[in-house]
């Protein structure tokens, strides 16, 4: 998706972690049915049903159980470079249907012990009519998040 | 979850398709300004910048207090939410979710250490 590279995005996130494992391990996990059913489990004691195409141009669904409705998470994956990078759109009924890309970078961290950092970055694209018309945005966006701050870390009590 | 609004988004979208538009917002993100201060930044006339002003007005983004003669400018965050929003939403979303995949991945690792220590 060539826009996604052209086009400024009217808002992202950042996300980095640390954990005791191999990119392999992590990489990997991504892409697991299985595995995803686990961890994207937004809470409960269900796990998410999921369905994976690993492959570029393939398609995964994570349906998710919260209390007791189901909310479909869908997307297509764009660039699988085993263990370094992941890149697939996300869309959830959530958040309206809208589009974003995701990018997950892998990288390991110097030591005895397996470790890498994750670095998960999320953006939301412009809906297609004003594509290529709010350049500049990122940056309004960010001089915002200067003056207001930023609610990574603060607000984590509240249940998604 | 944070609801936040596609048709807001959009709005918004219009009115910072604009260059001028959004270096005025850009400049009232550091603070309020008076319409006059807001005019001398910017190498256009003040009807002009008027203008653009009054556009970034309807779509929310600003807001006008007068104050005797003085016209003061600030920035309505409100208008930013929608995308402040979503923001929130998925750095909570992704910060539990690289939590959970974590602790997935240790009791994992706890398993395979116990297999190996029992065969």
């Amino acid at each position: 998706m060539t826009a996604a590279m052209t086009t400024p995005p009217v808002a992202q996130l950042t996300v980095r972690r640390e954990i005791s494992a191999t990119a392999e391990e992590l990489f990997d996990a991504f892409l697991d049915a299985e595995s995803l059913g686990e961890f994207m489990r937004p809470g409960g004691p269900r796990n998410s049903d999921v369905v994976t195409d690993p492959r570029v141009g393939g398609k995964f669904e994570i349906k998710m159980h919260v209390n007791d409705s189901v909310i479909p998470h869908w997307g297509e994956y764009r660039e699988i470079d085993r263990p370094r990078k992941l890149v697939f759109t996300w869309l959830s009924k959530n958040t309206n249907e809208q589009e974003s890309v995701v990018t997950i970078q892998f990288h390991p961290v110097a030591g005895t012990k397996p470790r890498t950092e994750v670095v998960l970055t999320q953006v939301l694209l412009p809906d297609a009519q004003v594509k290529g018309h709010i350049g500049g945005w990122t940056r309004i966006v960010e001089l915002l998040d200067e003056q207001y701050g930023t609610r990574d870390n603060n607000d984590s009590s509240k249940a998604s | 979850m944070g609801e936040y609004n596609s048709a807001q988004l959009d709005a918004v979208f219009g009115a910072v398709s604009d260059a001028t538009r959004r270096a005025i917002l850009a400049q009232l993100a550091t603070g309020s300004a008076r319409v006059t201060d807001v005019a001398s930044a910017f190498p256009i006339s003040l009807n002009s910048v008027s203008k653009h002003v009054r556009m970034l007005e309807r779509a929310g983004l600003v807001e006008r207090t007068i104050l005797g003669r003085d016209h003061v400018l600030s920035l309505n965050a409100d208008a930013m939410k929608a995308a402040d929003e979503w923001m929130t939403y998925y750095r909570k979303f992704w910060t539990d979710r690289l939590d959970a995949l974590d602790k997935m991945i240790q009791r994992k690792r706890r398993l395979a250490t116990k297999k190996e220590k029992k065969s």
